[in-house]
């Protein structure tokens, strides 16, 4: 892609993983995204554990963006403790709703879920065992109907 | 546009590119089949990955572009053979259905092993089936010397549930739930939502590229 111009002085937006291998070699400095701010978490924390549902994330990417910046960048970003422990909550909170729902899609053999508020590494954290879980009842389902196409060999 | 069955002309800039690469990496590793082979976008991004080593040449050396545009070009690559090597993987696992597939192609349908894929598989399963005739069926009693690996090899499985987001805007979306006694009812696809449903009810909007499997 197209980068640049870099004047120094001068914030510059480039992509994450160009953001990253820069700080390492220590060649600039890291501004945090606007939503990365104590009361702005705290507020979205506290959302997140009133509602049943999943309420939208400031980032689609929070979870990655928080952990890599407070990894890699902390000097550069203030309170960078505090932040790291609210979002974790708001994490922990999602999480714990993630597998509630994904208890009772299995249990009611639901068969198609909405999930729209839900970030990739959400999605990609729990969407594994979920998927395996769906197939492994699935298969032990349809073998217990005799008769039906199960995918069995026949030799 | 219009295909002509040989090469498309594909104006996509550079991002465009490499954002259809990401998409087709990424269908490909949560879909449980083989999914069409996509000539296109892999010459380009080859060619691509081509003209920006050769620009690095030229250019002088320890200047940071340098640095950057390699670290670009090594995350493509990553993505180009991994997309690459989950085909080979599929190719392996599902062979002889591959195969089939293939060989049972309608005229107009679209490829789901690019030539050199196909070579591949070929061999592979003539490796395959010399191995398992030398090694363990040629010494089994005349009746049971053949087998067929298409009917044991197992297939994959559509009906597994995948994740995925909706590109264009979908109507009426049959969602069949397993049970009989549930009747099945339709979903509307919203662009921008995601979903957790079974792949064989939305296979054709992944090929059309209407959803996106995440």
């Amino acid at each position: 892609g197209d980068l640049g111009p870099f004047n120094p002085g001068l914030p510059v937006e480039v992509p994450l993983w160009l953001a990253i291998n820069l700080k390492q070699r220590q060649k600039c400095r890291l501004i945090p995204p606007e939503w990365m701010d104590v009361e702005k978490l705290e507020e979205i924390r506290d959302r997140e554990r009133k509602e049943d549902t999943f309420t939208p994330m400031p980032s689609p990417y929070y979870m990655e963006l928080t952990k890599l910046l407070l990894n890699y960048a902390s000097d550069n970003i203030p309170k960078a403790d505090e932040i790291r422990t609210l979002v974790k909550d708001t994490w922990d909170t999602r999480i714990a709703k993630l597998r509630l729902s994904a208890d009772s899609f299995v249990r009611q053999q639901e068969a198609h879920a909405k999930l729209d508020n839900l970030t990739l590494m959400e999605i990609n954290t729990t969407g594994t065992f979920l998927t395996q879980a769906l197939d492994h009842m699935y298969k032990l389902r349809t073998n217990l109907q005799p008769g039906e196409s199960a995918h069995s060999q026949d030799f | 546009g219009d295909s002509d069955g040989g090469s498309e002309d594909l104006v996509l800039t550079p991002a465009q590119l490499i954002r259809s690469l990401e998409q087709a990496w990424l269908n490909e590793k949560f879909a449980p089949e083989l999914l069409e082979s996509k000539p296109e976008i892999i010459e380009c991004v080859v060619e691509q990955l081509d003209h920006m080593e050769a620009n690095l040449k030229r250019s002088k050396k320890g200047d940071l572009k340098v640095s950057i545009h390699h670290m670009e070009i090594e995350r493509i690559r990553y993505v180009l053979s991994s997309y690459l090597r989950c085909r080979l993987v599929k190719i392996e696992k599902f062979l002889p259905h591959v195969l089939e597939k293939e060989k049972s192609r309608a005229e107009g349908e679209p490829s789901i092993l690019s030539p050199e894929e196909f070579a591949f598989a070929k061999e592979y399963m003539a490796n395959t089936e010399t191995y398992l005739k030398n090694v363990a069926l040629k010494h089994m009693p005349p009746n049971l010397q053949k087998v067929s690996l298409l009917k044991s090899v197992p297939k994959p499985n559509l009906d597994c549930f995948v994740f995925l987001r909706v590109l264009e805007r979908q109507e009426n979306i049959l969602v069949e739930p397993e049970m009989d006694e549930e009747r099945e009812y339709t979903i509307d696809l919203e662009e921008g939502s995601q979903h957790l449903i079974r792949y064989k009810t939305i296979a054709p909007l992944v090929a059309s590229g209407a959803v996106q499997l995440i």
